[in-house]
């Protein structure tokens, strides 16, 4: 479904990533492990249209998304929930909501999707009229999922969900995730600073560091954890990324 | 007491139509981070609009002599198609620049405005009779009330209620409010850069138009750099009511008038003609003490 | 001196010698072979080059855009008429003016030095207030700055005759003076740029954060570079008013603030080399279209283009430059000669954070 392909961005001078190439099948898992500084935000970024390619392809269904602006990536049913969560801090829980319905002139299945939404996050439901910029940090991270999600996107990639918030409410949100993965079938790509939540939740496993993909393979070969904390922490940098047979 | 009270409506007057212009350019900044320095030309520009382009000295009527409402949408039409025209030519271009390098791109595009007018409409100030009927005093219970003091006001609410409900009740307009506080993140989720813009140029012409007839029947005099003092006192009104931020571009708009009127009247004599200083000295005091303007929003604090 | 700090040395003075060279060989064309209205313009074009040199030694260091320095122009230039203007006009018109300044008329370099001290010393007190702002809002305050400078000054009538124009000042400033001073403030801008504190503010620039850490003060390299531009902007402003004779407070507000920013931004605001560039390449061009619109004989009629083209072409060759070639002319690096060691650390080294603080 989505395939990056020798991709590379840079900022100003520094290159932030420097040929990575990455795929995800549909109705996948796929997960985006590194440390601080690795990459990880640029690539979704750059996927996303929001920041762009110095070289490489990025593919989606086959239509190549490089050049091709963030609204537009949107339309095709690609939604990026980036780090730091980014709510309309003055817009009220309902207008952010509907936001990207209301930006791709859809609204036939807007209200039911709202409802439905709202069941997983009944919270928001009581702070319906309220700015989000009230918002607590667990439901701001609840409601740009769900604002996510009303554009009926088929990939959705979340940026570092569990950044800054209590262990309890980060459990909340990958149980939701899976749930309406299970529920409308799907594709996520997450990127995490650490793997221990990741070894349940995805099926496969990327290791980024400092711009580069350093491991690959899927989360079953990578039980132990060894080898990812060896690529996490840069004991193999100076070889070729290892690949886990099964992955290929 | 009744000095107060016309000093009271001179500022609110004066503070109406700062708030226009300050609607204007804080829409344009929180969208784009742009401070727009052609809006004072734009101004201009809907005032020339009037008369036929000649550079007699005697200014003939030719949008100017229509009925007022055909002249206000005749006028707001000129300048929206010009607002439209700035970011199509340039500063469509130039998305990803810095404020300050935004900033002296508005100063060409005024540059280009101003000789444009001064080609069309020669270089000398013309007189020109509009609405002057408007000039007309209404005696209140001692006050002498100007008719175009109440119809500046009026209009400054109309247009601030309809820019209200746009910006509250359509989906378009709660787009734009999204784009004004996240524009990165707004077309993440599919709002359409282009249009945004586009609506926020447009609407900016609209005030622009609306500011520059209520200038013109004020001071009965066209010229080339006529605009630009409404702009500077916009502009600080944007940064003393919180840039980025609508009800602080409005309260700004204000503030500001409310500042000079009152330093005009209050001020001893021989401080009176630095009055613009202290007003320019409070932009510098804000900028220092409060970066984030009467109104903050939270989005701006980390963005100015 | 070593062989490679002489081979250094000498990567360094070498090009600015060409720019030196450069400058002079142009003006000396001129004033030589041209007629006497070519000689004004070209002095006119040398003052520019002062304030627009004297505006890269902040802008181009710090990074932040200033609007205000035509303020500092501006209050220099008064200064000088203050100290040259025929002291008989001065007791009838600026009556405000102390006595020291009303009963005496100074000779030129008081003058120009008297102009420079005092807009650098109220650089000095404004920018210790407000450069700790950071990028447009430190840029807002200049521009604020601008509109009092030009607000008092129209205004103070005892002192600067108010809107009305300050008359009988000695013209004493030629090609020549100004090609001195020219020269002088480009060799004061590459010896900044090269300086502990121009490393420093450059460091700053590039990376705000890391240059605080490791102990630079923002606000004081900040305000060394502004202080020391006002200088130089300011000699521009002395210059300018015993060029032109005369000095109205008009002349120093917002088209000179543009035309000014338009040359640096058109040559490169990160270089002296862009500076130059920008205030020859306008010029040039200004003075085509002036030419145009005078007139041109094509074959038996005169085609002129009408008032206005010259500015609405370099409004226009402004916006090109911001949008295809936003570095400017020069890509904002300086000159460098071929045949110097293969080196490409020539004039302005791209320096790292750790480098500048090495150095401090």
């Amino acid at each position: 479904m989505l395939e990056v392909e020798d991709l590379a961005v840079s900022y100003g001078g520094t290159t932030a990533l420097a040929g990575v190439a990455i795929s995800v099948k549909e109705r996948e898992a796929v997960c985006v492990v590194g440390p601080n500084g690795a990459g990880k935000s640029t690539l979704l970024a750059a996927i996303a249209g929001g920041v762009p390619p110095k070289r490489g392809r990025i593919r989606f269904d086959g239509k190549d998304l490089v050049g091709m602006r963030a609204e537009n990536i949107a339309r095709l049913g690609i939604s990026l929930v980036p780090e730091g969560r980014h709510v309309f801090g003055t817009l009220t829980v309902e207008e952010n909501l509907f936001i990207g319905t209301y930006a791709m002139s859809d609204q036939r299945h807007a209200q039911r999707d709202a409802e439905q939404l709202l069941g997983y996050f009944p919270r928001l439901k009581e702070r319906w009229r309220q700015p989000a910029g009230r918002l607590s940090g667990g439901e701001q991270q609840m409601l740009v999922i769900a604002r996510a999600l009303m554009t009926r996107p088929r990939l959705v990639m979340v940026d570092e969900p569990s950044l800054g918030l209590a262990p309890k409410i980060v459990d909340t949100v990958y149980s939701t995730l899976l749930a309406l993965r299970a529920e409308r079938g799907l594709t996520l790509l997450v990127n995490e600073q650490s793997s221990d939540r990741m070894l349940k939740f995805s099926e496969r496993i990327y290791v980024l560091r400092n711009g580069r993909i350093l491991l690959h393979g899927n989360t079953a070969d990578l039980q132990d954890g060894e080898a990812i904390t060896r690529a996490y922490f840069g004991f193999d940098e100076h070889h070729t990324p290892a690949t886990s047979e099964a992955a290929a | 007491m009744i000095n107060f009270a016309q000093t009271f409506i001179d500022a609110l007057s004066l503070g109406s139509l700062y708030a226009l212009a300050a609607l204007g350019i804080g829409l344009l900044f929180g969208i784009l981070r742009l401070i727009n320095f052609a809006y004072g030309d734009l101004i201009t520009l809907g005032a020339y609009a009037l008369i036929i382009p000649s550079t007699e000295a005697v200014a003939t009527l030719f949008i100017g002599g229509w009925p007022w409402f055909m002249v206000i949408i005749a006028v707001a039409v000129i300048v929206v198609a010009a607002a439209l025209l700035s970011d199509l030519l340039v500063f469509r271009h130039i998305r990803r620049a810095d404020p300050a390098t935004l900033m002296i791109a508005s100063f060409a595009v005024s540059f280009v405005i101003q000789n444009v007018i001064l080609m069309f409409y020669g270089s000398r100030p013309k007189s020109v009779d509009l609405w002057s009927n408007l000039n007309y005093q209404i005696a209140v219970s001692g006050l002498r009330i100007p008719l175009l003091q109440i119809v500046t006001i009026l209009a400054t609410l109309v247009l601030m209620g309809g820019l209200t409900l746009l910006l509250k009740r359509t989906a378009l307009g709660i787009q734009m409010r999204a784009a004004a506080e996240d524009f990165r993140m707004a077309r993440y989720l599919g709002v359409r850069g282009n249009l945004v813009i586009g609506l926020a140029f447009a609407i900016s012409g609209v005030l622009a138009a609306v500011a520059s007839l209520l200038l013109l029947s004020q001071t009965g005099t066209l010229s080339q750099t006529m605009g630009v003092p409404l702009m500077l006192f916009a502009f600080i009104a944007t940064v003393v009511g919180g840039m980025g931020s609508l009800i602080g571009a409005a309260t700004g708009g204000f503030a500001v008038a409310f500042a000079s009127v009152f330093l005009q009247a209050y001020l001893p004599d021989d401080l009176r003609p630095f009055r613009d200083s202290f007003v320019f000295g409070i932009v510098i005091l804000m900028l220092l003490f409060r970066p984030a303007g009467l109104v903050p929003t939270k989005a701006l604090v980390e963005r100015v | 001196m070593t062989d490679t700090a002489q081979r250094r040395f000498l990567r360094a003075a070498l090009p600015v010698l060409a720019l030196l060279l450069g400058v002079t060989a142009i003006t000396a064309l001129v004033a030589l072979l041209g007629n006497d209205e070519m000689a004004l313009t070209v002095t006119e074009a040398l003052v520019r080059l002062i304030v627009v040199v004297g505006l890269s030694v902040f802008i181009g260091n710090s990074g932040v855009v200033s609007f205000g320095h035509i303020g500092f122009m501006c209050i220099a230039a008064y200064a000088a008429a203050w100290a040259t203007c025929n002291p008989m006009w001065k007791q009838l018109m600026l009556t405000g003016l102390p006595v020291f300044l009303q009963q005496a008329q100074y000779p030129f370099w008081v003058a120009v030095a008297g102009g420079a001290v005092l807009a650098a010393a109220v650089a000095l007190v404004f920018g210790a207030v407000i450069l700790r702002l950071s990028g447009i809002a430190a840029s807002i305050a200049t521009f604020a700055f601008l509109a009092i400078v030009n607000n008092v000054y129209s205004n103070w009538d005892s002192v600067t005759a108010g809107v009305s124009s300050i008359i009988g000042i000695p013209t004493v400033v030629g090609p020549w003076t100004g090609l001195a001073f020219a020269l002088g403030a480009i060799v004061l801008a590459f010896w900044f740029k090269g300086s502990r504190f121009g490393l420093m503010l450059r460091a700053t620039r590039d990376d705000p954060v890391a240059a605080r850490a490791s102990g630079v003060s923002i606000v004081r390299v900040r305000l060394a570079a502004f202080v020391l531009s006002a200088f130089i902007v300011g000699i521009g402003g002395a210059l300018f008013v015993q060029f032109l004779g005369v000095a109205t407070v008009d002349m120093f507000y917002l088209q000179l603030t543009f035309i000014t920013l338009a040359m640096l931004i058109i040559g490169g605001m990160g270089s002296v080399t862009g500076a130059i560039v920008g205030v020859f390449a306008v010029t040039v061009f200004v003075e085509f279209f002036r030419f145009l619109e005078s007139g041109v004989a094509v074959g038996e009629s005169v085609l002129a283009l009408p008032e206005g083209s010259q500015e609405i072409a370099l409004g226009i060759g402004m916006a090109l430059i911001l949008i295809f070639r936003p570095k400017g002319l020069t890509g904002s690096r300086e000159l460098r000669l071929p045949g110097l060691g293969s080196s490409r650390r020539a004039m302005a080294p791209p320096l790292t954070t750790t480098e500048a603080t090495a150095r401090s």
